[in-house]
């Protein structure tokens, strides 16, 4: 057993994700309290590790099976990461690959696995991870006993600064496990969002809808809105899901992180998975019924009036 | 006389069997039905509900512009019923036929001629009134829009023949010396000085060919009134009789047996659906009150009949689905068009039937499917905890009994809207002060009370609404009291009409009634308002229940001036949150019930808009929001009101 | 093709939680229990295939988790085939490993040639049910899916990422899927359907026998999040807000004029 803490790298072939930089700026934390080494597991093209400067290990398996994210070969090379590397924590995201990655390896590796973590620690050398559950409503602090661990961080816990870095990584080898070779899976084919949608992530502002918007038809109340301040619509999940507004427009987990001056969210109630994708936005003003919204926690302003009237009166003072 | 005889057996054989012969197919497509129990019980009621509605006509004098003449042209044809006895006797028996002891008195020949000339005079106003109300001309607006107008007119020229060819050929008889009548039959003497001039052979021969004329056009007009919308001349009588007593509001009509979810819409329909649907005359008076017509919605109730009739009469290779979602999610079960309804067709029932097999089939927009799974899971629509209902007791300041732990005199039947709105809370605070200062025994069912399911039913999740009223039930018969009084005129519905069936046998009384009665007695001491306001009746105390008196006692208790609204008591114009469209998105509306409501209540000249309903409170507050109103009007409740009323009291008293 | 959708019972969020006498769980004795809601897109996404290509569908609950009859019998009145009740194990298996362990005897006892459930549920402290479950059938898996076609042993499944890139994978069967959304919103069951499914009743209980798994994390305490900020909350009429909202933004040069 090592003290090194290593974290999974997401990336689609090309470009290390932000979420892997939060990751790695707690695992350099952690790892100087355990006094092990940061470490990266890089499953796919070597030349990436050009991008973690801020580790001091790089690990690497390079295969064609892993030039883009396949959930089962992904799963083999990691066990072949800890089996080689066994380090005492590993931290994945929970998105994409974090949700099918970190428990499978739970299982295989026999390593206690904490889920929706927002805070890790180290304590009397046990690590100790504050994890979310039930919508934000209880947070629990979990031990992770014995010689191995693995927490599944949730987006946004962590700032991804920490983890960026120039130095030269040691680059660790290992060697591809055969069966990478013989797959019970097979990428056919990849999807970008569709394009000539606008791109949510740059605007400087954004109307954002959630569940209380109640129907497709109310859409338009808040596009109205949205077009009297010159600026795109996005939306929380379940509003996506119902096929109301394009994925593109889908602000958190699973949807995109947003940063913009200000953010109006109508109708929402402020689920962690929504949070984790906009509660950097310089300033959040929230309506909702609802006066124990979580959004409330987050927002700077709030407002418990009906959307249904006020959004109507914010375009009318805008085209005055 | 042979040629006569030749002429006009042949005409009436060939009428009667055309005739016979189509009634005999509508019979059997009426009898195909699904069975509709319950539809004979309770003769008498039947009875006299015959002769108020089809002898008295009463309905139609709702209209009485269309409705007096209607009843005048009704009433005509039972007299001028004489008359075609009198000309098949004339035919086939002798130019002297008279009918057996009534014979030839002059006062019949006075009556008949009498009402020749006022049905002609009626055939004038109908005339009058289809160009006035021409769809051409009016669109939607009009209550003939959608109806066969071509069928109507020709119905009023061949009543129109009928009535100019008895003229004729009497007068015809009056000049060859035939006529059995005196000067009392006026109209056909009157006729008979212009036709003397042609002679007495001319004569002759015109009272044949009239006579003739006279029988064919009647054994026309029955052949015809059996492929038209006139048909109602027959079913109406039939369809009056079997309907449900005393009218079919309040409760919903028995449930038919259960049929797969995707049978064809029409082979749902009960044998009464299907005479309801073959009675409908298309007068449109449903559609002029319809809400839904009237916002610009899909539903119209006369449209919708006419439709199932049209499925009926097509046959085969009709479409499964008859009548679509859209124009069925429309209807706000208000009752307006079974209020309207001279022929007194069940539409409510017959909506919420054809939506039941949506629900069935799972074919329910995801906003309602939301609100039906609250109600199943969370015990109320709006999703909330359910531990949390009667938490707006909290801020009371006292302790509101617990009708579970200990017997109180009257039980308190909150509903969702009033326990979980926070609009809505403050009425109920300031009517708990108000009933604890009159010293009434009341308390609540705490989280043991659900959804009542008068809407959830009005969905058509049937199963969602007995389970809701099994549970209401469970907690009731655990309590003690000795009457239930409900905020909700919708909870006040289904408890009063519906739970009996579950073993309700406690009186249900809406709150309107109770603080009348507590004004009444003395318990709540007030000084009068002085307000002007109007009132506005809900649909389910006013129209379903009949309750249009004690909210109007409670304004008269307090010194206010009621200033009617056109439309009001049974009248009264829904606000288009019944039946479910509380929850119910659809299309952009043209103008929203609630908002033609706060208009119509605008241009009175009050300042103060009453209402006894939760559902109103929210739907109106609203209106006057959107209707850019503020400045003018104000909704206020009954309960509001008594508050101010008492206010003024308790202030004398501290001073 | 037989397919297994396993169903969990969750703590229902609109209810206030409350936590053990010594912190360290979730008080469960008063708490009202609702489906998962991905089980209940699961499920949609199930019936789905089973529309398009014909399968039998078997809903799977554990017998320890709270109302789960009704659950199943939910399921059986949407369109399921068949619902089992997994017995077995010690109490309620709260934590994910321990009802892996339970579905996997089950599986092993009564195969599926794909099993699909909720890629998560609100109360998963250590991991999600699908990894799992395969992981210890050492079957293939894929997560975060959003649409399945199923075609002769095979399926191909639609994985979503952050921001909207999708993979569409070819699986061989037998596989575990775990679902974040089903092609379509989960389709309403008419409670005089569940009612009726009842009355037929049909719930077979099915006794597994757990295996032990991965060691689980130990829970040091459980306690509510401290509200570190709070809005500042606007009031006064309609107007008033709107007026605050527009003079924010302006302040902030985000608004023209």
């Amino acid at each position: 057993m090592s003290n090194a803490v290593l974290v999974l790298a997401e990336h689609d072939g090309k470009q290390i994700s932000d979420s892997t930089y939060e990751l790695l700026g707690a695992a350099r934390g952690l790892a100087a309290a355990l006094g092990g080494t940061a470490e990266v597991a890089l499953l796919g093209p070597r030349d990436l590790a050009g991008q973690l400067g801020g580790a001091d290990v790089v690990v690497s398996v390079d295969h064609p099976a892993l030039a883009q994210y396949l959930p089962q070969a992904s799963e083999v090379a990691l066990l072949a990461v800890v089996a080689e590397r066994s380090p005492r924590l590993v931290l994945t995201t929970c998105a994409t690959p974090g949700l099918d990655l970190a428990a499978a390896l739970s299982v295989r590796w026999r390593a206690p696995l904490a889920a929706y973590v927002v805070a890790l620690d180290v304590a009397d050398s046990a690590v100790v991870a504050t994890a979310q559950i039930l919508g934000g409503k209880v947070l629990a602090e979990l031990e992770l006993p014995g010689e191995h661990g693995i927490a599944a961080v949730i987006g946004g816990a962590f700032p991804a600064a920490a983890g960026r870095g120039d130095r030269a990584p040691e680059i660790a080898e290992v060697t591809p496990p055969a069966e990478l070779d013989e797959l019970a899976m097979s990428l056919v084919q990849v999807t970008e969002p569709q394009g000539g949608d606008v791109d949510i992530t740059t605007a400087e502002l954004l109307v954002s809808v959630g569940r209380g918007i109640e129907s497709e038809d109310n859409i338009e109340l808040v596009q109205d809105l949205g077009d009297a301040l010159g600026v795109p619509l996005s939306a929380s999940r379940p509003v996506v899901d119902a096929g109301w507004l394009p994925k593109t427009r889908q602000v958190g987990k699973s949807g995109l992180t947003v940063k913009p001056k200000a953010y109006l969210a109508f109708g929402i109630s402020g689920a962690p998975e929504h949070l984790e994708g906009m509660r950097d936005a310089e300033l959040v003003i929230a309506c909702n019924t609802d006066a124990n919204a979580p959004i409330f926690d987050v927002a700077h302003y709030g407002t418990t009036a009906d959307l249904f009237d006020l959004v109507p009166a914010l375009t009318e003072k805008l085209d005055q | 006389m042979t040629t006569r005889i030749i002429l006009g057996a042949l005409i009436v054989l060939a009428g009667l069997s055309l005739a016979g012969v189509r009634l005999s197919w509508l019979a059997r497509l009426v009898r195909s039905g699904q069975p509709a129990p319950g539809r004979l019980a309770g003769a008498p009621a039947r009875l006299a509900a015959e002769l108020a509605e089809v002898i008295g006509q009463r309905k139609l004098f709702k209209r009485w512009r269309s409705g007096v003449p209607h009843a005048l042209v009704f009433w005509g044809f039972l007299i001028l019923l004489f008359t075609i006895i009198e000309a098949l006797g004339d035919t086939f028996i002798s130019k002297t036929f008279a009918i057996p002891l009534i014979g030839h008195a002059g006062a019949l020949g006075f009556i008949e001629d009498l009402f020749t000339i006022i049905v002609l005079a009626g055939l004038a106003v109908f005339t009058v009134t289809r160009l006035i109300e021409s769809p051409q001309r009016r669109g939607r607006a009009s209550r003939f829009y959608g109806s066969h107008t071509t069928a109507a007119w020709i119905t009023l020229g061949m009543i129109a023949l009928v009535m100019i060819t008895l003229l004729g050929y009497r007068a015809a008889q009056v000049d060859t010396g035939d006529f059995p009548y005196g000067r009392a039959a006026f109209a056909s003497h009157a006729v008979a000085a212009w036709l003397r001039p042609l002679g007495h052979g001319a004569n002759s021969v015109t009272e044949t060919v009239l006579l003739l004329a006279n029988v064919a056009v009647i054994m026309g007009f029955a052949v015809f009134v059996t492929y038209s919308k006139h048909l109602h001349i027959v079913m109406a009588p039939l369809n009056v009789a079997f309907s449900r007593r005393p009218r079919a509001l309040a409760a919903l009509g028995e449930l038919p047996p259960a049929a797969p979810a995707d049978a064809p819409q029409l082979e749902l329909l009960t044998w009464k659906q299907r005479l309801d649907a073959l009675t409908c005359t298309e007068c449109g008076r449903c559609q002029s009150a319809c809400p839904a017509w009237n916002s610009g919605q899909p539903l119209s109730p006369k449209l919708l009949i006419m439709g199932l009739r049209d499925g009926l009469m097509s046959g085969d290779g009709e479409p499964a689905q008859v009548i679509g979602g859209d124009v069925l999610w429309s209807c706000t079960t208000c009752g307006a068009c079974v209020e309207q309804c001279p022929v007194d067709i069940e539409h409510v029932d017959t909506i919420v039937h054809l939506r039941r097999q949506l629900v069935d089939a799972g074919d329910i927009e995801p906003a309602i499917q939301q609100v039906l799974q609250n109600a199943a899971t969370q015990g109320n629509t709006f999703g909330k905890s359910g531990r949390m209902r009667a938490r707006w007791t909290k801020e009371l300041g006292f302790a509101v009994k617990d009708a579970r732990k200990e017997p109180v005199k009257s039980l308190w039947f909150v509903g969702d809207f009033a326990s979980f709105d926070e609009r809505l809370q403050v009425l109920c605070r300031s009517l708990a002060r108000i009933l604890r200062d009159a010293g009434v025994d009341f308390g609540l069912l705490f989280d043991s009370e659900r959804d009542d399911g008068n809407d959830v039913r009005r969905i058509g999740e049937e199963g969602l609404f007995q389970m809701l009223a099994e549970q209401n039930m469970e907690a009731l018969r655990g309590a003690s009291f000795d009457e239930i009084f409900t905020t909700d005129p919708h909870s006040f519905n289904t408890l009063r009409n519906e739970y009996p069936a579950f073993g309700l046998d406690k009186p249900v009384l809406h709150y309107s009634q109770l603080l009348g009665r507590l004004l009444a007695d003395g318990s709540i001491p007030v000084d009068p308002l002085g307000m002007r306001v109007t009132y506005h009746d809900p649909c389910y105390l006013a129209r379903h229940n009949r309750l249009t008196g004690p909210p109007r006692q409670v304004l008269a208790a307090l010194g206010c001036e009621l200033v009617e609204m056109p439309r009001h008591g049974l009248n009264t114009f829904c606000c288009g949150a019944g039946g479910g469209r509380i929850w119910m998105t659809g299309p952009e509306q043209a103008e929203r019930p609630s908002e033609s409501r706060i208009r119509e209540a605008v241009a009175l000249g009050v300042d103060h808009f009453v209402v006894a309903c939760p559902k109103d409170f929210v739907m109106y507050a609203d209106a006057v929001k959107t209707t850019g109103n503020q400045d003018r009007i104000t909704v206020i409740d009954l309960v509001q009101l008594v508050d101010r009323a008492r206010r003024a009291v308790t202030a004398l008293e501290t001073v | 093709m037989r397919i297994v959708v396993p169903i969990k019972a969750v703590p229902d969020l609109v209810e206030e939680i409350e936590l053990t006498a010594d912190e360290t769980g979730i008080d469960r004795e008063f708490l009202a229990f609702v489906v998962s809601e991905w089980d209940a897109q699961a499920l949609e996404e199930a019936l789905l295939i089973k529309d398009a290509n014909g399968a039998e569908v078997v809903a799977a609950g554990l017998a320890s988790d709270p109302d789960i009859d009704q659950a199943l019998y939910t399921a059986i009145a949407k369109g399921a085939d068949a619902a089992v009740k997994i017995t077995g194990g010690e109490g309620e298996p709260v934590l994910t490993g321990e009802r892996a362990a339970l579905l996997a005897s089950y599986l092993a006892s009564e195969p599926a040639d794909l099993v699909v459930t909720g890629v998560q549920a609100a109360d998963d402290l250590d991991g999600q049910l699908p990894p799992m479950l395969a992981a210890r059938l050492g079957w293939p898996h894929v997560s975060v899916v959003v649409g399945i076609a199923a075609t002769d042993g095979a399926i191909t499944a639609r994985q979503e990422f952050a921001g909207g890139r999708v993979h569409e994978l070819a699986v061989r069967l037998p596989a575990v899927i775990g679902v974040q959304a089903a092609r379509q919103a989960p389709r309403y069951a008419p409670i005089s359907r569940v009612r009726q499914a009842m009355q037929a009743g049909g719930l077979r209980e099915v006794a597994a026998e757990p295996s032990r798994g991965a060691p689980a994390p130990v829970v040091r305490r459980m306690f509510r999040p401290e509200r570190t900020s709070r809005a500042e909350m606007l009031t006064g009429s309609t107007d008033d807000v709107a007026e605050a909202i527009v003079g924010l933004l302006r302040g902030r040069g985000l608004v023209k004029g």
